[in-house]
């Protein structure tokens, strides 16, 4: 089974930080407040098309090939991504 | 299925849409000319008389290009996209692929006479699957701007609306005028 990463607080809806980090190898464990990098705030989905649009060298025709759907499709889906970096990014720079 | 029906520019879209509704839209225009079907505005369907080839072809070109003309203006309006000519074209012309069912239904005497107490049952059958592939092709012009132009919610809703209302109203204007160049 694979585990999915939450970040968003199931109580309060706010975005999850990270406590601690351990080493899987010594088990060394780190506490502390990290916040979540960016990628990691997505879907596993919006990941994968982010992964797989970096692969491409950034084209949406492969992508759209890839993927098996229309080019104003697959562009709509890096549209809304976009939009959830900015929206992040906002909200990251109003935490700080 | 229900996709490939009603939302087919998931998959289908740009120059490979294009070429395909534009040779439906050619058959839709072969098939209205001999069934004397008439296609006289974005989503209007009409029987009547027989019209010259050239005219049918006019009919079928203008319902679609003041749709695509408005609906372009209105996607660089109120999208923030990048919005690309051949997908609003390619997605709009395969959109008026239901309209070939009402040009085979053409054929049928009773859809060209003038309804009376006699006939009017057929007719009213008749009548009603004329809406219902309208409103299929009305469901798919929808779908073909939202994906053409990545617009969601109200904005998509209100923008199609009023849209499809200024297309009906210019392509009226311009067959009205085409008529009146060609048949009078």
């Amino acid at each position: 089974m694979q585990k999915k990463l939450p970040h968003i607080c199931p109580s309060c809806s706010s975005e999850l930080n990270v406590q601690s980090l351990i080493c899987s190898n010594c088990e060394t464990t780190v506490s502390g407040e990290f916040g979540l990098p960016l990628l990691a705030r997505f879907t596993i989905e919006e990941q994968t098309f982010i992964i797989d649009f970096v692969k491409s060298s950034g084209s949406l025709k492969v992508m759209a090939q890839k993927l098996n759907l229309s080019y104003p499709s697959v562009r709509n889906i890096l549209d809304d991504i976009i939009i959830k970096i900015e929206n992040n990014e906002k909200s990251i720079n109003n935490s700080k | 299925m229900k996709k490939w029906l009603f939302n087919p520019f998931i998959y289908v879209a740009g120059w490979q849409a294009l070429g395909l509704g534009l040779l439906l839209m050619a058959i839709t225009c072969v098939v209205a000319f001999f069934s004397k079907t008439h296609f006289d505005g974005v989503i209007d369907v009409h029987f009547g008389a027989g019209f010259p080839f050239l005219v049918c072809v006019f009919e079928q070109l203008n319902a679609w290009l003041f749709t695509v003309i408005v609906f372009l203006a209105a996607s660089f309006i109120l999208s923030k996209s990048r919005i690309r000519l051949i997908d609003i074209g390619g997605t709009l012309a395969l959109s008026r692929t239901p309209m070939i069912f009402p040009a085979i239904a053409g054929f049928i005497p009773l859809l060209h006479q003038v309804p009376s107490i006699k006939n009017a049952a057929g007719f009213l059958l008749g009548s009603l699957l004329l809406i219902l592939f309208t409103i299929w092709m009305v469901a798919l012009m929808y779908n073909a701007f939202t994906v053409s132009s990545n617009l969601k919610g109200s904005k998509a809703i209100w923008g199609f609306i009023v849209s499809i209302i200024l297309a009906e109203a210019i392509s009226k204007i311009v067959i009205s005028q085409l008529y009146h160049h060609f048949l009078f």
